[in-house]
């Protein structure tokens, strides 16, 4: 077990390499000379030369790469090029906490929705719930972060009566479905189930009551760090939005992902036993079928984390969230300052290796048959 | 992008067996088709003057009735059940690339070019039957025109992007997969560790070093295809190149580049041309998410992308300037991926590779 861990842990250094390598000559490789685009078009040959000179810029390649890769072991990572000149790795402590919170959240909220509409889907397949879920996914799929996240902006901060009546009204049509089921199996179903749906019904109901009635205040831009004054609660509200546009496409894949998986453990002759002793379906769906149908959900929310933490940029952008993806793109790309690009770039894809890492680390504890063999 | 098997409904081909709920005579399911269209006539030109809030319900409920009428009628003339979302699919793309083909030779109002639109007004609304269809944006630009010469755009640069990632990322990974050894190793390496970053952070460092036309967007965007193209063409040389065909051809004498260029290649072709209509839809994606951060094509050359951008900041008072670019660019990424899940299922007999 051990061993295994150790060897995955040796086989990520040549990957860790290569993304150092790749980010430093990606960047260093820009058509176009660092010096002259911080001193501007007018600025003398010789103020140029001595910057240049100053950067480090004049040394051969594979020593500036050296130099690199050394002072960004010691947890350097230079300067930013640009006034105001700060350190990078602080302008990074400041900004990757709001990154990680969003990816995390918008993960969380992928999953918290994603489960459940899996596994009934896949209970139900081929049912009108099943097919509406699917054409959802479909659709979620189809919908560009950067749309979900204005369509959001939009429906929630500008128009939230429209979004607490479209609650009210799938609420409704929720609960009436669930009620109209347990009527029609009158009878037919045990009285246990049919009490089962209409208690689900009068859940939902409240559910829906409690969101027409404290529909929260969405800002439309900002974000209030945890750390601040105004504690949690101000945080996640300034946190939602941006964490649900990112989980509705996430949704969509994981819904698609599970309801697979489990169609086919349902098909199990296990399933089949567990359900012939008596056990309550929901006993069977949550605790038999949903581990051993989890394995590429768990993979794939990993590859999706790493995935959040560099496409938080759109959000970022969009709701103006001081995270990494907005110091990479609006200090980086567009002012053109490459040490703020490296750095930010180096940070994000080691997150993405790591994480990448910790989910085959995951599968031991999660398959028996890989922690044996 | 992960596909799960799904349970097919068994294509039965007698009338459907009587649903509880179904509208029982076929003909009146067919007159939902002509009741659709009124009602999209009545929210559209009746209601123009209505608010959106009041509009948007009869839309849907016509585009809903059109589509259960449109199927019942192929129903009808076929005989069978006919996969009408998916040829609606088809008609979409197909329209969306003749229109940015043609687009030229559109009576369209000026979309390009600020200087000719001084004179109109801005952030008109979107009225069918005017002058501006689909409203004018900021500097007065015809949207629709913005949206058919954005589809221009978006289609050549990640049509061009895959057919760069596909011709080098499928050769290399042919190579890899027909020669293994060392040069496996090292594409294996190179696709890994490109894969390692996160697509949109590469995108945007690729695009900081280079200046963003058309051309080197496309560059960009084939590098983030090759690898996939890479692995999956070396997925699918590794079992072709235990079959018989390529053992006889090698026993008739051929030399390596012929297996490859006879034997290997027309058979990898299909699964990587099957994937394709998904990653022209994530390219399309991406060009868009690059314009919209603002490190794509500039205005005024209009792209789904920058339109979107430069509609956001207006959003609560003209969010149709967000809206009407955005819906274009869903409709067409779902129409892509439609076509794409059918294309897979049909031409790649491994469809869960990647």
């Amino acid at each position: 077990m051990l061993r295994l861990f150790g060897r995955r842990l040796i086989r990520l250094v040549p990957v860790l390499f290569l993304v150092t390598l790749g980010t430093f000559f990606l960047t260093a490789l820009v058509p176009g000379d660092p010096a002259v685009s911080i001193l501007g078009p007018e600025a003398t040959p010789e103020a140029v030369a001595n910057l240049r000179v100053e950067l480090g810029l004049d040394q051969p390649l594979v020593q500036r790469y050296w130099d690199w890769l050394s002072s960004a072991f010691q947890g350097d990572l230079g300067n930013s090029l640009l006034q105001p000149t700060d350190s990078v790795v602080e302008l990074i402590r400041a900004s990757l906490p709001v990154t990680l919170q969003l990816a995390a959240m918008g993960l969380l909220m992928a999953l918290f929705v994603a489960i459940p509409l899996a596994i009934w889907s896949a209970y139900r397949a081929d049912t009108h719930v099943d097919r509406a879920s699917t054409l959802l996914t479909a659709a979620l799929i189809s919908v560009p972060t950067f749309l979900a996240a204005l369509l959001l902006a939009y429906f929630f901060v500008f128009q939230p009566d429209v979004v607490r009546w479209a609650a009210v009204v799938l609420g409704v049509s929720i609960a009436g479905a669930m009620v109209a089921g347990g009527v029609r199996r009158w009878g037919d179903d045990t009285n246990r189930a049919v009490v089962i749906r209409l208690g689900g019904a009068a859940a939902v109901l409240a559910v829906t009551a409690l969101v027409f009635v404290w529909f929260p205040e969405f800002p439309r831009t900002g974000f209030s760090r945890l750390t601040s004054e105004d504690g949690l609660g101000e945080n996640l509200r300034s946190a939602f939005l941006p964490a649900f546009a990112l989980a509705l496409t996430e949704i969509a894949v994981f819904t698609r992902l599970l309801r697979g998986d489990m169609i086919s453990t349902l098909q199990e002759d296990y399933v089949l036993a567990a359900r012939a002793k008596g056990m309550p379906v929901w006993r069977v769906l949550w605790s038999d079928a949903l581990r051993p149908s989890s394995f590429s959900l768990v993979t794939l929310a990993g590859v999706s984390l790493g995935r959040l933490i560099g496409g938080t940029v759109i959000v970022e952008t969009i709701f103006a969230l001081p995270g990494m993806g907005r110091l990479v793109v609006n200090q980086g790309v567009v002012l053109g300052d490459f040490t703020i690009v490296q750095g930010g770039v180096l940070v994000i894809a080691v997150f993405y290796v790591v994480i990448n890492l910790l989910v085959d680390i995951s599968y031991l504890y999660l398959d028996p048959r890989i922690r044996r063999a | 992008m992960p596909e799960t098997p799904v349970l097919e409904v068994p294509s039965d081909s007698g009338p459907a067996p009587a649903r509880p709920g179904r509208i029982r005579p076929a003909w009146l399911r067919v007159a939902l088709l002509p009741l659709g269209v009124v009602l999209l006539y009545v929210a559209l030109a009746v209601m123009a003057s209505l608010t959106v809030w009041a509009q948007a319900p009869v839309v849907v409920v016509g585009l809903a009735a059109c589509y259960l009428g449109l199927d019942a009628l192929l129903f009808a003339i076929k005989g069978r059940k006919v996969n009408t979302g998916f040829w609606l699919a088809v008609v979409w793309v197909v329209g969306v690339v003749v229109l940015a083909l043609i687009a030229d030779w559109l009576p369209l109002s000026e979309s390009r070019d600020t200087a000719a639109t001084l004179l109109e007004t801005p952030r008109l609304r979107p009225d069918l039957f005017s002058a501006h269809p689909l409203g004018t944006d900021n500097q007065a630009l015809d949207i629709l025109g913005g949206v058919i010469y954005g589809a221009r755009i978006s289609l050549q640069v990640s049509f061009l992007a895959v057919v760069i990632g596909m011709v080098g990322g499928g050769l290399l990974g042919v190579c890899a997969g027909f020669f293994r050894g060392r040069l496996d190793a090292v594409v294996g390496v190179f696709a890994d560790s490109m894969l390692a970053f996160p697509p949109l952070i590469l995108l945007l460092a690729v695009v900081a070093a280079v200046d963003a036309s058309a051309l080197n967007i496309s560059l960009a965007l084939a590098l983030l295809s090759i690898p996939t193209y890479t692995r999956l063409a070396r997925a699918n040389t590794l079992t072709l190149a235990q079959r018989e065909f390529v053992l006889s051809a090698r026993a008739m004498g051929a030399k390596d580049w012929r297996i490859i260029a006879f034997e290997l290649v027309p058979n990898v072709v299909r699964p990587l041309l099957s994937y394709s209509f998904i990653i022209i839809a994530v390219l399309i994606v991406a060009e868009a998410s690059l314009s919209f951060l603002g490190v794509g094509i500039q205005r005024p050359t209009p792209t789904w992308g920058n339109m979107i951008a430069a509609g956001q900041d207006n959003l609560q008072k003209t969010p149709h300037l967000v809206f009407v670019p955005g819906a274009v660019m869903f409709v067409t990424v779902f129409a892509l991926n439609k076509i794409g899940d059918r294309a897979r299922a049909k031409l790649d007999p491994r469809a869960s590779a990647i």
